[in-house]
């Protein structure tokens, strides 16, 4: 009971601050970073629910986030829809994408899920930059229109997304559902003898995610006001890994974390320009060696042991 | 029809080198390395400094660069796959961490611009009535020659054996007394050294830049899942009919399609038949 309240008090008070920063500091350009830290945090806390959780690493998020920041661009662009329409139509295009790689692979077990995301994802960022008639190549698509013409009101948009988002996927995690889930992770055969459809719930598990990935692209594309085929590359799938891990596999909190850390640490890494996605990649490479469990998920965890004794 | 025919040959040979390291790898130490197709740019690259940059010949410098990259496999090997080697998952990751890293590493020494690899030929031949780049035909010629040297190495040389019986059992060539870590990194050395050759051959018709690994992997990928996984004689039959089954969509449709079929070969084989055409065992 304790544990749970100081869960609440703590998500309360790193909700307070994020949305109290931006009136602290009146700048445009922390309002701009804090609004991209939180649309990485949806991305990331969509990845783990479905790999943290399951073990199936999912090495092509991009493929997500892609097509639904060009769902939005092209309903915006060519056909004018609003950007409130785009968001479920990403939604759906991202699922999808999720069923036609999900249904063939996530019935295997080995690595077949993982390359076959990777694959997808490359691929796409090929079509992109090969069909630039449509698509605008490597330029990608100009004059999205902004979903909220206030910069501030957008950035309680996003971090309200977040909110939502991180609240629904952690509720599934705690519920029967997540139980199945982790289960799966554990032993899968164990979980088919005890009569469960593994394959339903691992790609039930991948449709969610994806369907927050893509809204979290859509949004994206409504921020940059703009979307190119680099939102497909493997680079951004990394970055988003390692946000997970920073913060914790499986904590589905814990990205939320990594993902407003990392990005705020890149901020200030702006100066290393050319270097920053080398210090990612090493980044990633000491962690899987000397923190497996991640940073973010275990440090609350302690904190909350902490508190918890002294009352 | 006759083009078709040999621009098919072409890049199934290519396709083939990367495939059977790719595979190799995987058959004996169950290791997915997704940092082959680095090991395909390194050779391209390697090639690129000692020829442009020192000025070397550029026959010893292809050598050269092989044996590096050969060596490099090794690193990899033993310094980051081997303490991740207990969980499939941590290989799949530290290899893709590693392949970002040597992609950051080049775009960083060499910028993201193209760089041309000298070819070893640069003539025209004309086969029937088709203009065929010399240099294409040498790397079918090279293609065949290596793997078919892999082939016989490992059929009849005492180590070939070692290398079959870890993949056949591990635990039993173990107690055969059979060093399999060595082993590891022997085959490593061989699938590096593989990749890194196709890297050379193909650099002076491909474009040569720090993403170009990325490819090679996807179609690696395709090959093997259509092939079986880890069987050698499916991925040079899964080779060949990707290469063809591309140049022939290239031909009969358009080049823009190309890039869809390995993908979609990916996925129709997963749902037809998982373990691939030579499979020992369904999704292992």
């Amino acid at each position: 009971m304790v544990g749970k309240k100081l869960n609440l008090a703590g998500a309360t008070v790193f909700v307070a601050f994020m949305a109290l920063l931006p009136l602290v500091f009146d700048s445009r350009y922390l309002i701009g970073v804090l609004t991209v830290s939180a649309i990485y945090g949806i991305w990331a806390v969509s990845w783990d629910f479905m790999s943290g959780l399951t073990g199936r690493e999912n090495f092509g998020h991009s493929l997500f986030i892609g097509v639904g920041a060009y769902t939005a661009g092209f309903l915006n662009t060519l056909l004018g829809v609003s950007g409130w329409w785009s968001l479920p139509a990403a939604m759906v295009v991202a699922v999808l994408f999720a069923l036609l790689i999900g249904l063939p692979t996530l019935r295997l077990r080995g690595p077949y899920f993982a390359l076959a995301m990777l694959s997808g994802a490359v691929i796409m960022q090929r079509l992109m930059l090969i069909f630039w008639e449509h698509t605008g190549g490597e330029e990608g698509i100009h004059g999205i229109e902004p979903l909220i013409r206030s910069q501030l009101v957008f950035y309680y948009f996003v971090l309200g997304t977040l909110v939502a988002v991180t609240a629904l996927l952690l509720a599934l995690a705690r519920s029967h559902w997540g139980l199945v889930l982790r289960a799966i992770r554990g032993d899968e055969a164990t979980c088919q003898a005890a009569g469960l459809n593994v394959t339903f719930y691992k790609i039930a598990s991948l449709l969610i995610s994806a369907a927050c990935a893509g809204a979290g692209g859509a949004i994206y594309a409504h921020y940059q006001l703009q979307v190119s085929p680099q939102l497909f590359a493997v680079v951004t799938s990394i970055t988003i890994i390692t946000m997970v891990y920073v913060g914790g596999m499986a904590s589905i909190y814990g990205p939320v974390g990594g993902a407003i850390l990392l990005v705020l640490l890149t901020e200030l890494l702006r100066n290393f320009g050319e270097w920053r996605l080398m210090i990612y990649s090493c980044a990633l490479i000491l962690i899987l060696f000397f923190l497996p469990n991640g940073l973010i998920a275990p440090t609350w965890q302690r904190i909350r042991a902490r508190l918890g004794r002294r009352r | 029809m006759l083009e078709i025919l040999i621009h098919g040959a072409v890049s199934s040979a290519i396709y083939a080198m990367l495939a059977v390291g790719f595979t190799l790898i995987f058959g004996v130490a169950r290791v997915l390395n997704l940092a082959h197709g680095s090991f395909y740019a390194l050779g391209a690259y390697g090639t690129f400094v000692l020829t442009t940059h020192l000025k070397m010949p550029l026959l010893p410098a292809a050598l050269l660069a092989v044996a590096f990259v050969a060596a490099f496999g090794v690193v990899v090997e033993r310094v980051f796959v081997r303490p991740m080697r207990r969980s499939q998952l941590g290989v799949l990751m530290i290899t893709l961490a590693v392949a970002l890293v040597i992609e950051q590493a080049l775009f960083l020494t060499f910028g993201s611009e193209y760089r041309n690899v000298p070819a070893f030929v640069d003539e025209k031949f004309t086969l029937g009535h088709v203009d065929v780049g010399g240099q294409r035909l040498l790397a079918l010629g090279v293609g065949i020659v290596a793997i078919g040297a892999l082939w016989l190495f490992i059929q009849y040389t005492r180590l070939g054996s070692a290398i079959l019986a870890i993949s056949q059992d591990p635990v039993a060539a173990g107690y055969m007394g059979i060093p399999s870590d060595r082993i590891f990194s022997i085959v490593m050395a061989l699938s590096a050294a593989l990749a890194a050759l196709a890297g050379i051959l193909a650099g002076p018709f491909l474009t040569v830049q720090p993403t170009m690994w990325l490819l090679p992997i996807v179609k690696a990928f395709a090959i093997v899942v259509v092939g079986g996984l880890g069987s050698i004689p499916g991925s040079i039959l899964a080779a060949l009919m990707l290469g063809y089954a591309e140049t022939i969509v290239g031909y009969l449709i358009s080049t823009s399609w190309t890039e869809i079929v390995s993908v979609a070969a990916t996925l129709l084989m997963l749902v037809v038949r998982p373990a691939g055409f030579f499979g020992r065992r369904a999704a292992f």
